[in-house]
């Protein structure tokens, strides 16, 4: 039976068309299809050529609603657009988008937004040899320049340097996002300055936990973010410490398995009560437990100095674990 | 030690993923289109407008083609066929011809149905399109609609020199179905002395009426024309007989154990489909009995992908993967 012939585009502007152009792009998003299934579905969807650009990246794709990729030339600044992360996804027609048009937009431009931020990771070919050049403050300037080409940077780009769990570095554009998983993310220079970048990429990495309830935290750490904060890995790794706070915390851990979790939520939140959403409980709850854990830590995590001293001691408790 | 099962006892593992891009379409198309047919949906899906027909405008295609129908002898003591006939304008003839047996489970279906594929081949491969109206199951059993195609073709090859074809450039063509009759058309040619192939074209062919193979007993339930579509197909065709020792070969070529002397062919199925190991089957025994085939197994495909999602890239290629067979075999 090949002969049931069903035009996608043909798509009633109903809800329920809506609802199907949903599960298009969920379905395309599970299996991980690539930027030109997602803006061919784009294209299809809506029955008009669409296209997604990304000029840092260099990414330039334009589909025909019959499916056919053919080049693009500039956009109409009349056309419906979403943006994509750092790219843009357009229809390439003018006006108010309807519900449909709308609802492709939406879909296509966030399915593409995770292949990019997926694929950026370790854009555009990791090369370790050049990476690791790249990386020499030793090498000569000229080199590392002619290996970031390689790399597929420009001299004049601005980049930083994200060091992943295990050792891996990846190098991404300064307004890039950076890869998926547990990361340090140096601050974006001229590539000149990458090692400097990396060195505090790699002491940002140490400020990461797993965010795990047995090892709450930030999984994604920027260097730029930490201020004076750095001080204290060179601090411990001088061997200064530790200091008592971290056997309390060691201490107050043991005694109930909500409590690493709670402190992070309490130290990282705006407020009590943005502490008690986060950690999904009611907020008389959380009042409860900070009741038990004043007598165990030895100090009151609520007032602004003992919540500085609650920062401090799990910064110190995270840079012990990960000493190298 | 090797496995001592015999092929049907081995397990069958889960079905195959459909292609990430099919399945998407699927979504939209399964609310249209159920995996399973029953014979009671036969007449609701005759009338329903799943099976919209082209129009003579649309078969036109802004005069790029001529549309005529002829009325022509069937099988003896039998009434007339039909055969619509799309020439393309102005070409020079004489022509290639694609005989084209339409698709539709044996059930459903006319001499339009899915004809616009082999025009978007003869946009390439300049060739007069024939596409016989057959009688349909379960009213009309087998033989009813194989030798109604046959009769068509042998009509069109005494008349090629009417109709602008080179008779020597004949290629039967069917999707489905319509790939199953194509296929019967080719053995019946064959075994009577009749009308010389120039190739066989034979789309996810619809074969084996033992409705039996791994892939048929892997997809039931899933993508489009399931097993128990398939049974609904064969039933109306066979009646009784449908996976008993009987059923002729003209009706199920897979069936044939002689597939020596056939005219080259062209085989694809999707990995996903009832039919891929039937399928597979054939284009092994053409080799085996020392003949041409070319063999496509699409991988994450489902019944009839390429026409109901045209745009996916492995539809794309599917599509251009004819062509060039087309292009190769007519020496073009």
């Amino acid at each position: 039976m090949k002969d049931l012939a069903v035009r996608l585009a043909a798509l009633d502007p109903d809800a329920g068309a809506a609802l199907r152009v949903i599960a298009y792009f969920d379905r395309l998003t599970e299996a991980r299809a690539g930027l030109q299934t997602i803006v061919r579905g784009a294209a299809v969807l809506a029955g008009c050529p669409a296209r997604l650009a990304d000029d840092e990246r260099r990414v330039q794709v334009r589909v025909q609603p019959d499916g056919a990729a053919t080049p693009a030339g500039p956009p109409d600044p009349a056309w419906m657009s979403a943006p994509a992360g750092g790219a843009t996804l357009w229809l390439e027609r003018a006006g108010p988008p309807g519900p449909v048009e709308a609802m492709v937009l939406e879909r296509a431009s966030a399915a593409a937004r995770a292949v990019l931020e997926r694929t950026r990771g370790h854009a555009p070919h990791p090369d370790p040899a050049s990476v690791e050049l790249v990386l020499d403050r030793d090498a000569p300037e000229p080199l590392r320049l002619q290996a970031a080409e390689r790399l597929g940077f420009h001299t004049t780009d601005s980049v930083r340097a994200v060091a992943l769990e295990g050792g891996a570095v990846r190098l991404i554009h300064g307004a890039a996002e950076p890869p998926s998983g547990r990361a340090g993310i140096g601050p974006a220079g001229p590539i000149g300055e990458l090692p400097a970048s990396l060195d505090a990429a790699r002491t940002a990495l140490r400020f990461t936990a797993a965010g795990t309830d047995q090892d709450p935290g930030p999984r994604v750490v920027h260097a730029d973010d930490l201020g004076g904060l750095a001080l204290l890995a060179a601090a411990v790794d001088a061997g200064a410490g530790p200091v008592p706070d971290e056997r309390a915390l060691d201490l107050a851990a043991a005694t109930a398995g909500w409590m690493l979790t709670t402190l992070e939520a309490v130290a990282e939140a705006a407020s009590l009560r943005a502490a008690a959403t986060a950690l999904r409980v009611h907020h008389s709850t959380l009042q409860d437990r900070l009741a038990h854990i004043r007598p165990v830590l030895g100090w009151d995590v609520r007032d602004p100095a003992g919540r500085l001293r609650l920062q401090v001691a799990l910064a110190l408790r995270r840079l012990r674990l990960s000493r190298s | 030690m090797t496995s001592v099962l015999p092929e049907s006892t081995r397990p069958v593992g889960p079905p195959p993923p459909f292609d990430a891009e099919l399945a998407a379409a699927l979504v939209v198309i399964g609310e249209q289109m159920p995996s399973s047919l029953t014979a009671e949906m036969i007449q609701p899906m005759r009338e329903g407008s799943l099976l919209a027909d082209l129009s003579d405008d649309d078969l036109a295609r802004g005069g790029a083609f001529t549309v005529a129908r002829r009325m022509v002898p069937g099988p003896a003591g039998d009434p007339d066929v039909e055969l619509l006939i799309l020439t393309p304008a102005g070409a020079a003839t004489p022509l290639p011809a694609i005989y084209h047996t339409h698709g539709g489970g044996m059930i459903v279906g006319n001499n339009r149905t899915g004809v616009e594929v082999l025009q978007d081949w003869a946009a390439e491969v300049p060739s007069v399109i024939v596409s016989v109206e057959y009688r349909l199951a379960p009213e009309h059993p087998h033989p009813a609609p194989v030798e109604d195609c046959y009769a068509g073709l042998v009509w069109t090859a005494a008349n090629a020199a009417e109709l602008g074809i080179d008779p020597g450039r004949i290629v039967i063509a069917g999707a489905s179905a319509g790939g199953g009759l194509a296929a019967g058309v080719a053995l019946i040619a064959r075994d009577r002395g009749g009308p010389a192939l120039l190739g066989q074209m034979l789309l996810c062919p619809m074969i084996d009426d033992r409705n039996d193979t791994p892939s048929a007993v892997q997809m039931a339930g899933l993508g489009v024309w399931d097993r128990t579509a398939n049974n609904t197909g064969w039933t109306a065709l066979l009646g009784a007989e449908c996976g008993g020792p009987g059923v002729s070969p003209y009706a199920a070529p897979a069936r044939e154990t002689d597939l020596s002397n056939l005219p080259p062919a062209f085989v694809d199925v999707g990995s996903a489909e009832t039919f891929r190991d039937e399928d597979v089957a054939y284009a092994s025994g053409i080799w085996r009995s020392g003949g041409q085939a070319e063999l496509h197994v699409w991988p994450g495909g489902f019944h009839g992908f390429d026409m109901m999602v045209p745009q996916a890239a492995v539809s794309q290629d599917a599509r251009a993967a004819r062509i060039r067979w087309l292009t190769r075999l007519m020496g073009m």
